[in-house]
């Protein structure tokens, strides 16, 4: 198969794949009993004024009408309108979209790097007790582990102890008495990404020491390993150039598969640590029924995976060209 | 069901004032009081599980929301030390016509934040605004001035106050009212004033306010700073602001507490409570709270399936049944006590509480007899059967098994309180399942679906205002799909209602309260369970605290100042 082709073949499957979870989206929603019309408490909320504001957000009109209207404002980049902030979705979601994104890099950065090291050091020194079995099994406990369990444990157990916040992204007096500089900003938004991130890389590493594990092992009993050790290569030139590099391939799928479940993580982190992302944000539209939001952002989710996946296709073009013959 | 006043949970009947510090002492940068000298400054960090939803009265939900009113918008009278209505804005007033007119005169001197003078057109325009659009935009706020023809502003310090009828609780009523800035929002009462619900004050700060405080920064999930008003009319901050920190949790909140993060927490979560209480670290004050925990159930009259929970008699053996001193030690760990009264006891102190109203011992024994006295036979699974019946809503024969709709939105286990409750029903043959109600929004959908036609019973509470005439109101029917989460329909008991907010006559009010208050009781549109406790928290390095008055009074901000 040609490069293009590839490409091509590619693109087309992912926008398919789009339009899928799109419509899904729609009519996932819909198929929740009452809407975010029916659900209005408050003394005002009188079946006349809840008739009228379903007629204004077009909920009376049949879904099918609902639909093409839906994929039409898509088309246009209107993603709707929150129905209880009254404002576009794009600017509910956007700000806890940018909070998310660091918090979500560090903790996968965390896991990364902690799942890597300690995959090579099982596979490395396979069969030992502490650098092998201790060390996976620790892994896995931590992989098996509920996020919010883990979030709990980190508020008991490290939060005191380093002193750092465990609420927010922001210090609550910050910049109330004085204008603070761009250092205080940005330290003490970093003293606020710690514990959160730190969690999600905790409660992910497991996954990647596990595979890195298994995948070194592969390419570590490769004949080009025994040549290199017979040539005399020092350790770390074996690991890092002939076993860690071939290992790669099954850590990118990976990582692009699991973007799905680092958000997923996000949420429930940003529950455990009030933390304003699109986790909380998620939450708070469930709460509010704001499905436009909802859709807003599961649209948005479901095209990072998608993305993800992707551009994970795309690497894997150049990085093995078994995928192109 | 939780009012939009969670806060008001705040307030005891026996009023304990924390400290001898006074409610709002001098503006000067060191005040003595009868505690001492009042250290000025600071910024007071409050934590709290409650977010501001909305800066807009109109369509604010949240008790914190209500807390932010008061301290941002002038009120007539408010709820002071000893839960006593004082003078706000208001050095005095008088009534005259035959209890038809109120005439308020006003603090001279107050200012918005904005620099424009704060006069008493302000608040004619607001209740006039109010009044006008009663019906639509404006309901949420309009039950505060039942009965009022219209507001007047003779001169800038003279407010007039009509109504058309005299009435027995117009400043309790008064209040819920609060004056807004007429130069914002006059301009925003077009298409008919539903653009009242339409405009955020939070998209434009900071908000133009006359109370102690302007806000400067708000985020719904994060940080709400409080910024003092330099042209309030009464006594300034203690603290330089007031910080309020929204929490997704309790945990990271006693978290921060102990880190010295948080200064002041204004209800901390019963599993936390005895540990706060315990650590000797803070200052920690509780009394009777003005939440009190339910069971709910559908009282319509037209309900159509299981309608033996409609007989009264049914309910009292379910109410014999029901374990209220485990509720109170499991549940709450201690921090509640049983209850009976739809009004709890934060109104006992103002004479609004039917003492003949008091919860029945638990006694499994005499449950059982009164529904084996019913007809009501356990089958062969032990779980008791109904007989079929005949007639307008005749139902085939069936099990006393019932579903218990829980929402998640509440501030105590609702899951330990509903197993506590199947399990002692089940003693009796009765057998309730689990039905996860949602959040608040989505729990209320489910008891008003198809006309309060679709749900048999739910596990929830109220919170009330010192007045009993909100709790009374939740039983009529006008407030069906507003607060009624029954669907309690008797036009006898609305009259009722009616006639005891229109009762001059401190006496014969009181005693058409406490009629209703044994007539809810007997019908039992509800068992009540237990009357929350209020637990708060704060640092030593802090006080000055009247916990017990968020939501009534401006001094919950302005008193608290530096030990």
């Amino acid at each position: 198969m040609r490069g293009a082709d590839y490409v091509v073949k590619r693109s087309i499957f992912a926008l398919v794949t789009v339009w899928v979870a799109v419509t899904l989206n729609f009519i996932l929603f819909r198929l929740l009993p009452g809407s975010s019309v029916s659900g209005l408490r408050c003394q005002a909320c009188t079946p006349q004024f809840k008739e009228a504001l379903i007629k204004e957000y077009g909920l009376d009109k049949s879904k099918w009408q609902q639909y093409v209207t839906y994929l039409g404002n898509l088309l246009h980049g209107d993603l709707g309108y929150s129905q209880v902030n009254n404002i576009p979705v794009w600017d509910a979601i956007k700000e806890p979209i940018l909070n998310t994104l660091p918090m979500v890099l560090v903790g996968t950065l965390i896991s990364v790097v902690l799942g890597v090291f300690c995959g090579i050091l099982a596979a490395w020194r396979r069969g030992t007790l502490t650098a092998d079995k201790l060390n996976t099994w620790t892994a896995l406990a931590f992989y098996a582990a509920p996020t919010q369990w883990l979030g709990l444990l980190v508020v008991f157990y490290v939060a005191a102890n380093l002193g750092l916040p465990v609420a927010g992204i922001r210090s609550p007096d910050l910049g109330i008495l004085s204008t603070p500089s761009t250092w205080e900003v940005v330290s003490d938004r970093a003293r606020h990404l710690i514990l959160p991130a730190l969690t999600l890389g905790i409660g992910l590493y497991g996954e990647y020491a596990i595979v890195v594990r298994s995948s070194m092992l592969e390419t570590l009993g490769e004949d080009y390993v025994l040549t290199a050790r017979a040539k005399g290569l020092a350790n770390w030139q074996i690991i890092w150039k002939h076993g860690l590099r071939n290992a790669m391939l099954p850590l990118v799928t990976l990582l692009a598969l699991s973007v799905g479940y680092i958000v997923a993580g996000a949420i429930v982190v940003e529950d455990v640590f009030s933390y304003p992302g699109i986790g909380l944000a998620t939450i708070d539209a469930i709460d509010h029924r704001d499905y436009a939001v909802l859709q807003g952002i599961f649209l948005v989710l479901t095209i990072a995976v998608i993305f993800s996946n992707f551009v994970a296709d795309l690497l894997y073009f150049k990085l093995d060209p078994r995928v192109t013959t | 069901m939780s009012t939009r006043r969670p806060l008001i949970a705040l307030v005891a009947a026996a009023l304990v004032v924390m400290t001898a510090a006074g409610c709002g002492t001098g503006a000067s940068n060191s005040t003595s009081g009868s505690a001492g000298t009042v250290k000025k400054g600071g910024i007071l960090n409050i934590g709290t599980t409650s977010g501001i939803d909305s800066l807009n009265p109109f369509i604010a939900i949240e008790s914190q929301a209500y807390n932010a009113f008061v301290m941002e918008y002038p009120q007539l009278v408010q709820y002071g030390p000893g839960i006593k209505l004082e003078g706000d804005w208001a050095t005095s007033w008088k009534v005259s016509n035959g209890g038809k007119t109120y005439t308020f005169h006003l603090k001279p001197g107050g200012k918005w934040s904005d620099g424009v003078p704060l006069t008493a057109e302000d608040a004619a325009w607001t209740g006039n605004t109010i009044i006008k659009y009663k019906d639509g935009a404006s309901a949420v706020l309009a039950a505060a001035l039942t009965h009022v023809k219209d507001m007047q502003a003779p001169n800038p310090t003279t407010l007039v106050v009509n109504y058309d009828q005299p009435v027995g609780n117009a400043l309790p009523q008064l209040e819920q009212f609060w004056v807004l800035p007429k130069h914002v929002w006059d301009k925003q009462v077009g298409n008919n004033g539903k653009d009242l619900k339409t405009y955020r004050p939070e998209q434009h700060l900071p908000t133009v306010a006359a109370g102690p405080y302007t806000i400067t920064s708000y985020a719904e999930k994060g940080t709400t700073v409080f910024k003092p008003n330099p042209y309030f009319y009464g006594p300034k901050s203690n603290a330089a602001a007031v910080a309020l920190t929204y929490y997704t949790n309790s945990t990271s909140m006693i978290a921060d507490l102990q880190a010295g993060t948080v200064d002041f927490v204004d209800q901390v979560p019963f599993d936390a409570a005895s540990s706060v209480k315990n650590s000797g670290t803070f200052n920690v004050d509780e009394g009777a709270g003005a939440e009190v925990t339910n069971i709910t159930f559908n009282s319509n009259p037209a309900k159509p399936k299981n309608r033996e929970l409609l007989d009264p008699k049914v309910k009292e053996a379910l109410e014999y049944a029901t374990n209220r001193q485990q509720i109170a030690k499991t549940v709450f760990q201690g921090f509640a006590f049983p209850w009976a009264n739809l009004i709890s006891k934060q109104s006992q102190g103002a004479g609004w509480v039917n003492p003949a109203v008091k919860p029945l011992p638990y006694d499994i024994a005499k449950a059982n007899q009164i529904l084996d006295g019913l007809g009501y036979m356990r089958g062969s699974n032990g779980i008791r059967e109904v007989p079929a019946t005949t007639g307008k809503y005749a139902q085939p024969a069936h099990q006393m098994s019932y579903d218990m709709m829980v929402p998640t939105s509440l501030d105590f286990s609702g899951q330990r309180e509903f197993d506590i409750i199947a399990n002692d029903w089940a003693k009796i043959g009765v057998k309730i399942n689990f039905q996860n109600g949602g959040d608040s929004q989505q729990a209320y959908a489910i008891e008003t679906a198809g006309n309060y036609t679709k749900f048999d019973m739910a596990l929830w509470d109220w919170v009330g205002y010192i007045d009993p005439d909100f709790m009374l109101s939740v039983l009529t029917r006008p407030q069906w799909f507003s607060w009624s989460d029954t669907g309690y329909s008797n036009p006898a008991y609305d009259a009722e209602y009616i006639k005891q907010g229109t009762l001059t006559d401190f006496k014969q009010r009181q005693a058409l309260v406490w009629k209703m208050e044994q007539q809810a009781y007997d019908q039992r549109q509800y068992i009540q369970l237990v009357n929350e406790e209020l637990v708060t928290a704060n640092a030593k390095s802090w006080t000055g605290f009247y916990p017990q008055l968020g939501a009534y009074c401006k001094c919950y901000y302005t008193s608290p100042h530096q030990s």
